[in-house]
């Protein structure tokens, strides 16, 4: 039997702003086709987190265009560290974070999934302040 | 290494992405393993050309894939055996260069690719029965769309408000009208006036509306309560010009020597009445009487003039009503189409004035009216107002009106009978204020005294009356004929056919009781009757000469202290003194006047035993029973300027001492008033009991 050790690697996107991870699972013959009740991807927990990571980075920040690369991906980073310490097992996290000045345009996000709804699931949160705006998207899909 | 995970990794994705598994795959192609090699470079070199050609087709990677697995595994075995066998320290290397290291044999089997081949093609194999197995187990739908930010832009006010900033200032705004959501209004609401004139126009207004002045005006001009200012105004005005001329007459030193020089002996005091105003020039007077109430307002009647003056005057007598405390100017002005023979004043309120004409009409004059209704002709420097009669039965009333000049007209005052008769009725209290509590009686030549109702319409029309024609447009005062007696039938059987018809030439009533009425007659009787013709005695009051005599008596007069007793002037001179109970005079002088015809005789109105007469030889005559019944205590004779007529005014109780005055008419047309000295005019204690027992002593 071959064993592939899990090997994480970055996928760059049209834009360079987001930045996403992939956690490769062990593959077994088993597959599970639901998560154990505790480790379903809750989305107020996950929102709670993110919610304290925005506040506490972003609380004085100002919106400047040679620090803003950083900071998102700073962002995502320390993000998707704390939803792995929280130990949603078998699950694929994706972290988007967008940061933009504000500068009175007019923003619309919106997001779509193909999943299976009863084992995935998606949270997100907006800062703003009078510089800047941040969302941050996290999705979880469950890997059966 | 890296192409054959990538391969191994398209080989799963492939195998993930696809429902549809291959089964053709799961036999391999050995053949291509077995070559015919040419050494370690041959099978190198034809390896490399394989693996390029076998990348293309998807298929066949797997096989040879599978098959590199097998080799490698061989490979591997072999490689450790000989590991454990020989221990070199070359053996990592042998095993990382078996594939490049053909096997030794003549026929190379490629077993690194093959192996290698065959572990993808299991992992591959593995995945695609696993996720077809899941597949069918997991249901996948696409989610609700998420929405992460809906940020809208920011509107220029909002940029303006960040921008403007928030440390010491504040936004307020206000709106004016803000409930009325479908108009912006910003400005108060437009002032409009109203405003119209009228070309040609009719009346006294040609324009009207506000004027199109400054607000502040409109706003200034107070509230006028109308009715209440010209009120106030009629009872000021008078009383201001009553002390403008008092105070002309005071202060004018040129009044005084005249004033001495036309005050008689008699009396203290006197002024006069303005007639020489353009309208009074050239005018005789010829009849002068006082209120009994208003002690002094008189009126005088001018006569037509000599010289023409004014188109309106000419032909028409004057009447003048003057207050002898303003000798200015007459109050009102009235004039007459038809001589006028007898005038009165209403008796409680003199705000009327009767006469009595040679035509046999018996006029009205409302003084109260509005003077726009009458005539306004311009002379000198002034307006004058001539009033017409407010009623007349001139033309009207034919059947009951005289046929013959009106010799006297008498007010007859119905409140004192009421009181008397004890009839209490709310009719007579409201027409007891109205002033209008009284009849009137007049009395023609050939004895007919027709008794009218006075009658004050409620409201006055200015386009006339078409049932009372006599009214003027715009009055309010009429006649209404009330009874009629016949005097001449009472006169008649008193033997006096051989004189001819008799002549009723003046009528009084008795102030006590106004039922009962005495009349002068031509033949030197004076009748007596009652409104009700009741019998009365005496029937007739004779002189103390027996028989009739051609004697008119001109005067008659009651004396106005409630005395049943009334005075007698003749025209062959004498005076008598009646009691109305007895036929025969109770005193009788006949030589006073010295044959002279009595044409005035009047009871003094401040004393009971005092009376003035007058001759037409223009002398005044003092009387005072108290001190002397034989004859007058005084005499003045009125010249050069002759004596017309003469009238008494007085007032007993004024505050600061009774006054006595005597308003005379000259010849000239002017009129003076001579104020009697006091010793005349005031009243001595205790008059009318010595009076009367003068009287009791004289029967």
């Amino acid at each position: 039997m071959t064993s592939s050790t899990p090997a994480s690697f970055s996928m760059g996107t049209a834009d360079g702003l987001p930045e996403a991870e992939k956690n490769a699972a062990e593959s077994e013959n088993t597959y599970i086709l639901r998560p154990i009740f505790q480790q379903r991807f809750r989305p107020s927990v996950v929102k709670e987190c993110i919610h304290a990571v925005l506040k506490e980075e972003l609380a004085n920040a100002e919106y400047s265009p040679e620090e803003m690369p950083q900071l998102t991906k700073r962002l995502s980073e320390t993000i998707k560290d704390k939803l792995k310490e929280m130990g949603f097992d078998r699950y694929k996290m994706v972290v988007q974070v967008v940061i933009g000045e504000q500068r009175g345009e007019g923003v619309f996000m919106a997001a779509r999934c193909f999943w299976d709804a009863d084992t995935d699931n998606y949270t997100h949160d907006v800062f703003m302040n009078d510089s800047l705006f941040c969302v941050v998207a996290a999705f979880g899909c469950f890997y059966y | 290494m890296a192409e054959i995970e990538k391969e191994d990794i398209d080989s799963e994705n492939a195998g993930a992405d696809e429902y549809t598994a291959c089964f053709e795959d799961d036999f391999e192609d050995y053949e291509d393993d077995f070559e015919v090699c040419d050494g370690d470079d041959d099978s190198f070199n034809e390896l490399e050309p394989k693996e390029k050609i076998e990348e293309l087709p998807l298929a066949r990677k797997k096989e040879i894939q599978e098959i590199q697995k097998a080799i490698n595994a061989e490979n591997e075995r072999i490689g450790k055996l000989s590991c454990r066998l020989s221990q070199k320290p070359g053996l990592l290397e042998d095993e990382n260069s078996s594939p490049a290291r053909a096997p030794v044999c003549g026929i190379f089997i490629d077993f690194a690719t093959a192996s290698r081949r065959q572990k993808s093609r299991t992992q591959a194999l593995k995945q695609k029965t696993r996720s077809t197995k899941l597949l069918r187990l997991i249901d996948l739908d696409f989610s609700f769309t998420f929405s992460l930010l809906d940020l809208p832009p920011v509107n220029e006010y909002d940029m303006y408000i960040r921008n403007f900033g928030k440390k010491n200032t504040k936004q307020a705004y206000v709106q004016y009208n803000e409930d009325n959501v479908d108009r912006d209004i910003q400005t108060e609401e437009i002032e409009t006036r109203g405003v119209w004139t009228q070309h040609p126009g009719e009346g006294t207004a040609v324009s009207g509306g506000s004027m199109s002045g400054d607000p502040r005006d409109v706003a200034a001009a107070p509230k006028v309560d109308t009715p209440r200012l010209s009120s106030f105004l009629r009872a000021a005005c008078q009383v201001i010009a009553v002390l403008l001329e008092e105070d002309r007459v005071g202060a004018e030193p040129s009044w005084g020597p005249r004033t001495q020089d036309s005050t008689l002996h008699i009396s203290d005091s006197s002024s006069q009445l303005n007639t020489s105003l353009p309208f009074l020039q050239n005018r005789r007077v010829s009849c002068l009487c006082a209120s009994q109430v208003q002690r002094q307002t008189v009126v005088s009647v001018h006569g037509p003039p000599g010289a023409a003056s004014a188109p309106v005057l000419d032909c028409r007598y004057v009447l003048c009503v003057w207050d002898i405390w303003q000798p200015s100017g007459p109050q009102k002005v009235l004039i007459c189409e038809s001589k006028v023979t007898c005038c009165c004043f209403s008796p409680f309120k003199a705000f009327l004035l009767f006469a009595g004409t040679v035509h046999g009409s018996v006029l009205v004059w409302d003084l109260r009216e509005d003077s726009r209704i009458h005539h306004y002709v311009k002379l000198g420097n002034c307006f004058w107002t001539f009033r017409t009669a407010t009623f007349s039965t001139d033309g009207i009333l034919t059947s009951v009106n005289h046929r013959s000049p009106v010799q006297a007209i008498e007010p007859i005052s119905t409140s004192v009978y009421k009181k008397q008769s004890f009839v209490l009725s709310p009719f007579s209290t409201q027409e007891e204020m109205s002033g209008l509590s009284f009849h009137i009686a007049s009395l023609d030549e050939s004895g007919v005294l027709n008794v009218w109702v006075v009658v004050e319409l409620p409201k006055a029309d200015i386009a006339g009356s078409v049932s009372d024609l006599g009214l003027i447009p715009g009055g309010r005062i009429k006649l209404v004929h009330s009874a009629v007696i016949q005097l001449s039938d009472s006169l008649s059987h008193k033997g006096c056919e051989f004189w001819g018809a008799t002549r009723t030439l003046n009528v009084k009533f008795l102030p006590s009781d106004p039922s009962h009425f005495i009349v002068g007659t031509d033949v030197g009787l004076i009748s007596h009757g009652t409104r009700q013709d009741l019998r009365v005695s005496p029937k007739l009051y004779k002189a103390q000469q027996p028989g009739m005599r051609p004697v008119q008596v001109n005067v008659i007069d009651f004396s106005p202290f409630g005395e049943p007793v009334f005075l007698a002037g003749c025209s062959d001179g004498s005076i008598r003194l009646h009691q109305l109970t007895s036929e025969c005079p109770l005193l009788q002088w006949d030589s006073s006047t010295n044959g002279h015809a009595v044409t005035g005789l009047h009871w003094s109105l401040t004393r009971p035993a005092m009376f003035l007469a007058q001759d037409d030889m223009s002398c005044i005559y003092i009387w005072d029973l108290l001190e002397s019944d034989l004859g007058p205590v005084a005499k003045q004779l009125i010249s050069p300027d002759r004596l017309v007529a003469m009238t008494v005014v007085g007032e007993a109780e004024k505050a600061s001492g009774s006054f006595l005055a005597l308003v005379l008419a000259r010849a000239s047309g002017s009129v003076d008033v001579q104020y009697l000295k006091r010793a005349w005019a005031a009243p001595v204690g205790d008059e009318l009991r010595k009076l009367r027992l003068l009287f009791q002593e004289a029967l």
